[in-house]
């Protein structure tokens, strides 16, 4: 039997935003389910529906492009299947394009190496562009940012600075909005609240930190300086 | 408070999403939620769970209850969960009050709260609740503008430690009666008349009980003297049944949430009832008779409910699932039907005969579940006395064919601390566990699997058993550690309760009204989640009964006589006094009562009085 390979680019915003990353794989299986979509599932006793996402999204952060691969049993028109989908789905999903895809393509987590946030937060004291320019530049310029983490083992050191390709920052009124790009590996990354709270901390900037606004305004395959959508074919098998 | 409006409520919680676990707790909009026209409604109505969400939402009767008021287009109904501490603790310091997860109102702007009663253990999260709300506890504390707070579910049969703080109690099946009530309701809104004779006309509805209506006087030694209805209320308040189950309200679109709940799955209710008669069991009474439903409404509703969720799996509940007379037609059906969209099917209870085997291993062929037994007691003679009217034998075969089918592990559930229990009885415990893995090893399984549960026995009101003082503390601790060291076993794993959770849960169950006091102090000094282990304050709840100068073992390990006035004697399950005390008899003389579905009636009194019967459809 063929089966076919489907890649969604979708979104993640208002109410969908807080739904967590384990649960969003039951979220789009019952959605499929009620949609009459014929999924794919593993075999063994406790099938599973194959249903693959790329980097996770924490919980309260808004994704304006994010994606998922669906593997189905048989074919389905592309269009209906959308149409279909869109319809079971929660408010703040929103289907944006679909493509069905080399059933041997590498999987999302694989290839997905690079993502933009936008993070706006306001600010607790008054701060020229000047300054803010400033700091960014100077946080930007360290070779070593060190970041503690608290995980299972203790506290863990790093160095954040690595993940970071570009950080830019403008003041709004009372907020500043920063667009920041960091990589992803196979290694982890950065968290995009760990990158702000570093800078407010070694640049000491004015900032709000208690409720960061952030969204994910990309997520990318980064390939030879460009960002290549993991819908475009092309970036695959290489 | 300082949020007022829902709109404003909203954007107060979602600040603190992130920084609570499972956010979608208190989110709503899960797929299929009901979201109405506030302004459209004459009745709003908030469902209240006394306990966090995923327990909640597993709950077959919210979905019921929450479906049918809405199916009314006059009617709106929300839902609102105990918050769990991380997000309680933000919502105090906040001033956030609690509201419904539908339109983010406050809990105050509702016309009724109907909390469900399930277990004496959540009652301090009900009054938690309330204070979260800003309601007053009491009803006398409360005004008008307040919504009137109402409570059904099983410990509605004895609500007397609730007494003071809920307006009415639905005794029974509410499916048709709450309807009736939200109408009153309506009335009384569009019509006021006098509190007094507002309750006065409901407390003819039947299986309503308002408790303000009835005086309790005590004698000197602390029982109850007398119960009197005031005039115009009925004497005894008899349960509402629902008559034709088969056509009864059932949702077929219920909500599915984001996050994985206890029950996450479909569940089918295939009938209502159970008349195997075990004589600790309070639900085998509380639900009499047995009424099934037909094969053709299920398979319809299974239709519906596949469409409706997009859930993989459904399970078959009630309160013995493989006593429905159609199991094996329904179960084959659905399997047949559904099986190539991978959908499976569980029984949650299962029956100590090979029948079910069979079936089991049907339902095997798609998705793996684990097997349950509940012998309950470890000898013959104890399971006599409690008429669990299975045998060793039984068991072994079950579990023989179970190993030979392929299962590896098997779940035994017992009770401690029933009457007349002996050592024997505990070793009896031990020996069939062991013979159960020994069985196992001889079939060839490896990794032999036996977990053995245990929890305390809790004499519970309207059962044979209710007279019967609980067991002491110490003796069920030290029954426990015996067990422990007799199971040693590597095959073989023993799970048991703290006995002081069950100690409460005894005092509550056979409780009176005066320890409503009790509760206020105990949840005023931070009481809440008493069924979660880690929240449980033991010692804070001594406190309380102390401060308020009454005795835990008065009630929880106090024999009663056939002649005392019992706390919840003006509250009739349609099982008669009479029938309680013969079984009681019977039980002390090891003798077994038969199922009257399948033998004569055996004269409990309910099919003569309510003029029902038994509805089997197989
Ligand atoms: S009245 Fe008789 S037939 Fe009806 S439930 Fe009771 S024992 Fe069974």
């Amino acid at each position: 039997m063929r089966t076919l390979r489907i890649r969604i680019a979708y979104t993640k915003v208002e109410e969908a935003k807080y739904i967590a990353h384990l649960d969003l794989s039951r979220v789009f299986e019952r959605a499929c389910r009620r949609a009459g979509i014929p999924l794919a599932y593993s075999q063994g006793f406790n099938p599973h529906p194959k249903i693959a996402f790329g980097s996770a999204l924490a919980v309260g952060v808004e994704g304006e492009q994010e994606y998922v691969d669906l593997e189905l049993e048989k074919e389905m028109d592309l269009k209906e299947l959308l149409g279909s989908l869109q319809e079971q789905l929660p408010k703040g999903i929103r289907l944006l394009e679909g493509r069905q895809i080399n059933p041997k393509a590498r999987a999302l987590m694989a290839v997905l190496n690079g993502a933009t946030y936008q993070i706006r937060t306001s600010l607790t004291l008054p701060l020229t562009e000047e300054k803010l320019q400033k700091a960014i530049n100077d946080w930007m310029d360290r070779s070593y940012i060190p970041y503690i983490r608290y995980n299972k083992k203790g506290r863990v050191e790093k160095d954040i600075r690595p993940w970071v390709k570009e950080l830019k920052g403008k003041i709004k009124d009372h907020e500043v909005i920063f667009d920041l790009e960091v990589e992803i590996g196979n290694q982890g990354s950065v968290r995009p609240e760990e990158v702000i709270a570093s800078l407010k901390k070694l640049e000491e900037l004015p900032l709000e930190m208690e409720f960061l606004r952030i969204r994910r305004t990309g997520i990318f395959v980064s390939y030879e300086g460009k960002k290549v959508s993991p819908l475009e074919q092309e970036a695959f098998g290489k | 408070m300082k949020y007022t409006d829902g709109a404003e409520i909203r954007e107060a919680i979602e600040q603190y999403l992130p920084k609570v676990m499972k956010p979608t707790r208190y989110l709503g909009a899960e797929w299929n939620t009901v979201v109405k026209n506030w302004d459209e409604v004459k009745v709003r109505m908030a469902f209240a769970f006394p306990d966090v969400y995923e327990v909640g939402m597993s709950h077959l009767g919210l979905r019921i209850i929450y479906h049918l008021v809405n199916s009314y287009e006059d009617f709106l109904c929300e839902r609102v969960f105990a918050p769990w501490v991380d997000m309680e603790e933000i919502m105090r310091e906040k001033e956030i009050p609690l509201y419904g997860l539908e339109s983010f109102r406050p809990l105050k702007d509702y016309d009724v709260v109907g909390f469900t009663l399930q277990y004496e253990m959540s009652f301090s999260n009900i009054l938690n609740m309330l204070d979260l709300a800003g309601i007053p506890w009491r009803c006398e504390e409360r005004s008008p503008e307040d919504p009137w707070i109402i409570a059904g579910g099983p410990c509605a049969y004895n609500p007397e430690p609730l007494a003071p703080f809920v307006d009415f109690f639905f005794v029974g099946e509410a499916e048709e009666t709450l309807p009736q009530l939200l109408h009153m309701i309506q009335e009384q809104k569009e019509n006021p008349v006098s509190r007094k004779e507002f309750l006065l006309k409901v407390a003819q509805v039947e299986g309503v009980y308002i408790p303000e209506l009835y005086k309790v006087d005590y004698k000197e030694d602390g029982r109850i003297a007398s119960i009197t209805a005031e005039p115009g209320a009925p004497k005894e308040i008899k349960k509402a049944i629902v008559r034709d189950f088969d056509n009864s309200f059932f949702p077929t679109k219920p909500i599915v949430p984001y996050m994985e709940i206890v029950h996450d799955r479909i569940m089918l209710e295939v009938m209502r009832g159970c008349t195997r008669g075990c004589r600790f069991c309070q639900a085998g009474i509380l639900y009499r008779p047995v009424r099934e439903r037909s094969p053709e409404t299920l398979l319809k509703q299974v239709d519906e409910m596949l469409k409706s969720t997009g859930y993989e799996e459904i399970s078959l509940t009630s309160l013995s699932s493989g006593d429905y007379t159609c199991i094996q037609p329904v179960v084959q059906e659905i399997l047949d039907k559904y099986s190539k969209d991978k959908v499976s099917v569980s029984l949650p209870s299962l029956r100590l005969d090979s029948f079910d085997v069979k079936l089991a291993e049907e339902i095997q062929k798609v998705r793996k579940t684990g097997l349950t037994f509940a012998p309950e007691a470890g000898t013959q003679r104890l399971r006599d006395v409690i008429n669990k009217g299975v045998t060793e034998e039984n068991l072994l075969e079950t579990a023989e064919s179970a190993f030979k089918s392929g299962w590896s592990s098997i779940k035994l559930y017992f009770m401690i601390g029933l009457p007349t229990e002996t050592q024997e009885d505990l070793d009896g415990i031990a020996s069939l566990a062991k013979k159960v893995a020994d069985l196992g090893s001889k079939l060839g399984r490896r990794n032999v699997r036996v977990t053995v549960s245990t929890s305390s026995f809790v004499p519970k009101s309207h059962t044979p058993f209710q007279w019967e003082p609980q067991e002491g503390m110490l003796s069920l601790d030290r029954k426990q550690k015996y067990l422990r060291e007799i199971l040693r076993d590597r095959r073989i794993k023993y799970n048991y309760h703290d006995v002081e959770t069950s100690f409460m849960e005894g005092v509550f169950a056979k409780g009176d009204r005066r320890l409503a006091d009790v509760l206020e102090l105990a949840v005023k000094k931070g009481c809440k989640f008493d069924g979660w282990h880690e929240h449980f304050k033991y010692d804070t709840w001594l406190e309380a009964l102390e401060e308020v100068g009454l005795d835990p073992h008065f009630y929880a390990n106090r024999a009663m006589d056939y002649d005392d006035v019992l706390p919840w004697d003006h509250i009739e399950s349609g099982v008669s006094k009479k029938f309680l005390v013969h079984e009681h008899h019977k039980a002390l003389k090891e003798s077994l009562t038969l199922d009257c579905r399948f033998v004569d009636c055996t004269g409990c009194g309910i099919c003569p009085e309510r003029e029902l019967q038994n509805d089997l459809k197989g």
